[in-house]
């Protein structure tokens, strides 16, 4: 280019002479697009005044159809040649088909070269690996079986195929099939052909020396929302979302990992849900309280649990056990009482909780705006309703996404302009995590017992008021 | 979509199996539906919900499409699919129970599969007593067959059912004359026999186009009139695929009927794999190409006939 060298300022005619070649350039682009679309408005059209034209139908399924080869009938005998379905005149409608796809045996998981583990632990074996025949980099799970256990192929990992297999949205993790080992006389050893991600948040989080841009907190929980909302509305419950659950490619997409807690649910939410699900620190007070009919707010909350940690790099809520965990909930987020909860008491665990007694003058309130206070007070409000004690006062992912606070400067950044990480995925062995590892299936639920919490805001009287670094009441 | 529409058998898949060198296609059909109802009677023994059963017949026909008929026991294939696909769903059912209810079924105890003619057999409880041994050995046998068939469907356990669908079509269209009650037990009815069909109806039609045809069935059958366009239009499917689901849901009574009289072995109780093995000697057919062509099988084959020959001399 002729302006090359020079001062972005400087006008004179070589600038003048490349400003004109840029325009015309532009005009003849302009020319050969305007051209291509008549041509193929031309095209749609003639295809329109074809055998097939259905005035039946919507426009916006036409649209969908114009793309598609025209569908076939499906042929039952692979001997006939001929597709006759073509020479038909009377086929004048267009139907819908449905595309199921097939099924067959499962591939061996030779068809991969294995390059690195990437992580073992309680959940199972994972390991990236590539596929032989297209190069494709992916992540191989391994299923966990005990060869103990009686019952056979255990069945949460079998819904997390059934559910990822069912499943196809930008922000969840994608199953690419499900392979065996080489030895089929027995089927012991099953692998998920995961899509490969370069990161988890989780330790994104552990190693990054600054926190995230508040721009890019909302790109993150915008992310997530969308994926949980996908879920929610396919009948869905994760019911594990945590930061190492979720996994952050280098292009800047959050993707919803690991379903070996998850469930399809029905509406009204079936009864008898069991209560050990999700990992105690994002764990919803209503599951710590032993309901057994829950429903999509137990995400909410986790997400609630995952934007406290986006925002300080910590997780928000670390108990050591149940009770201490519920202490924590309540110190966050105010005491339950009859006015912010009012079935609360009806849960089974909440028989035996010793509130402290209503204080008169001050309400023992969320102090979610003191522990935040570099928050806007958008994503206060945002945060202090994911963070609702009652499940019914929660917004659905759905609500979520519409929230003001995405709406606020700093608008959330573009994915693509993400700032990237050094990849660990496996080069080299991680740190051991300190999370606390989601509940097995079959164990014995905590009772919290007769707990007593008339003690937990004893000491808030006797706190220095004003000044200082006391607890601030607000 | 996927609460829509099932994986279907591939022309390929249909194809093999009616040209294997493996079983006459007589005795294929035969073995399908009767492991289909023994499945449906386990259902109602072990108080599944029929989506769950229903669900469990799909699963069992897409399983023989893959793998060879003589390969498990055919009771052991039924009581496999019962078992992962309750355990899969709402309503878990142990180990324990479902092995009960198979001894029991294939016991002499029971009616299953009896000519409804002849009179109840007695009831002998030591026929289908299960000992800790034989538990143990049922289990074994329903986890590997369990095993087995994810690993032949790829562990795609998902099954959309046409009977909700179809109850939303009728509510769709208004059947005069007729009481709701009346044409939606029928065309329940017409769903869950085409379960049972031979021609595996469920591997080669979309849930859409069963329900349609169920309808179409259930109003002719109670002369209600039906719309005068082609209404089947209206829920995708068309006219060629319905006419053929017409007949085939039609044609599964009589071809019953006619399986009754040729195969008197029908009457005496669930058909095993004993008794196939024994019909193929009968017709000079040679036993182990049942087994597929999986090498493992002919070797096992191959050391249990030289057994019998040691035994016998």
């Amino acid at each position: 280019m002729a302006g090359k060298g020079k001062s972005r300022w400087a006008d004179d005619e070589d600038d003048l002479a490349a400003e004109a070649q840029r325009k015309r350039e532009k005009e003849e682009k302009k020319r050969l697009k305007a051209e291509k679309a008549r041509k193929q408005e031309e095209e749609n059209a003639a295809r329109e005044a074809g055998p097939s034209s259905a005035p039946r139908e919507g426009p916006a399924r036409d649209d969908e159809y114009e793309d598609r080869p025209p569908a076939k009938r499906r042929r039952l005998s692979p001997e006939r040649t001929a597709p006759e379905v073509s020479s038909n005149p009377n086929a004048s409608s267009k139907l819908l088909r449905f595309e199921g796809g097939t099924f067959g045996r499962s591939r061996s998981v030779e068809n991969y070269n294995k390059l690195n583990d990437i992580e073992e632990g309680a959940y199972g074996w994972v390991a990236r690996a590539q596929d032989r025949d297209t190069g494709k980099i992916v992540a191989l799970k391994r299923l966990k079986i005990d060869p103990k256990d009686r019952s056979g192929l255990p069945v949460t990992g079998l819904r997390e195929i059934q559910i990822l297999k069912d499943c196809d949205h930008k922000n969840v993790v994608k199953l690419r099939e499900v392979v065996v080992g080489d030895d089929t006389t027995t089927i012991e050893n099953i692998f998920l052909v995961l899509e490969f991600v370069e990161h988890d948040l989780k330790s994104i989080l552990e190693d990054m020396p600054e926190p995230f841009l508040a721009s890019e907190i909302k790109t993150l929980l915008l992310q997530l929302a969308s994926g949980v909302a996908y879920l929610h509305d396919n009948w869905i419950l994760h019911r594990d979302l945590k930061t190492s659950n979720l996994l952050l490619n280098n292009r800047g997409q959050l993707k919803i990992a690991d379903f070996g807690m998850a469930r399809y649910v029905g509406d009204p939410p079936p009864p008898k849900l069991t209560q050990l699900v999700v990992t105690l620190w994002y764990r919803a007070p209503e599951l710590l309280l032993g309901a057994t009919r829950y429903g999509r707010a137990i995400d909410m909350w986790s997400v609630g649990c995952i934007f406290g940690e986006l925002l300080t790099r910590e997780p928000l809520l670390q108990g050591k056990n149940e009770v201490d965990e519920l202490t924590r909930i309540f110190e966050l987020c105010g005491l339950p009482t009859d006015e912010t909860w009012p079935s609360f008491r009806r849960l089974p665990n909440a028989r035996a909780l010793r509130l402290p007694p209503k204080q008169p003058g001050h309400v023992a309130g969320s102090s979610i705006r003191a522990r935040f206070p570099l928050l806007t007070s958008a994503g206060v409000s945002l945060l202090n309703s994911l963070l609702a004690l009652d499940p019914d006062r929660r917004p659905s992912a759905r609500e979520m996404l519409e929230h003001e606070y995405f709406r606020q400067d700093p608008k959330p950044k573009q994915e693509a302009m993400f700032p990237t990480f050094p990849s660990k995925a496996g080069q080299e062995r991680r740190r051991r995590k300190q999370t606390p590892l989601a509940p097995v299936r079959g164990q014995q639920a905590a009772e919290l017992g007769s707990v007593d919490f008339s003690g937990l805001f004893s000491g808030r009287e006797r706190e220095e008021r004003g000044g200082g670094f006391s607890l601030r009441m607000v | 979509m996927a609460h829509m529409t099932n994986p279907l058998a591939t022309p390929e898949q249909l194809y093999q199996r009616r040209s294997y060198g493996s079983l006459p296609t007589e005795l294929q059909d035969v073995i399908l539906f009767a492991t289909q109802c023994l499945t449906q009677a386990a259902g109602i023994l072990l108080q599944l919900p029929q989506s769950t059963t229903a669900q469990a017949n799909v699963i069992l026909a897409r399983y023989w499409l893959v793998e060879p008929f003589m390969s498990h026991e055919f009771s052991d294939v039924s009581a496999a699919a019962i078992y992962l696909i309750a355990k899969v769903g709402p309503s878990p059912r142990s180990p324990r129970d479902v092995s009960n209810v198979f001894a029991y079924l294939m016991s002499r105890s029971s009616s299953f599969f009896r000519s409804p003619s002849s009179p109840p057999p007695v009831n002998d409880p030591s026929s289908y007593y299960l000992s800790d041994a034989a538990y143990q050995a049922i289990h074994e046998r329903v986890l590997a067959t369990e095993a087995r068939i994810l690993y032949a469907l790829s562990f795609n356990t998902h099954v959309s059912l046409p009977h909700p669908l179809a109850i939303t079509y009728l509510q769709a269209m208004d059947f005069l004359g007729v009481r709701k009650e009346t044409i939606s037990r029928r065309v329940v009815e017409y769903l869950n026999t085409a379960l049972l069909s031979p021609q595996m109806l469920y591997l080669t039609s979309q849930p859409n186009a069963l329900a349609v045809a169920a309808i179409y069935n259930a109003a002719k059958d109670l002369g209600t009139k039906m719309p005068e366009c082609e209404w089947w239009e209206v829920f995708d499917v068309d006219r060629e695929e319905l006419g053929f689901l017409v007949v085939g849901m039609r044609s599964v009574e009589g071809w019953v009927k006619k399986m009754r009289e040729d195969v008197p072995r029908m009457k005496e109780g669930m058909i095993t794999r004993n008794d196939i093995e024994n019909e193929l000697r009968r017709r000079g057919l040679s036993v182990w190409n049942g087994y597929g062509n999986a090498m493992m099988d002919m070797e096992a084959e191959v050391a249990r006939r030289m057994d019998e020959r040691v035994s016998e001399a």
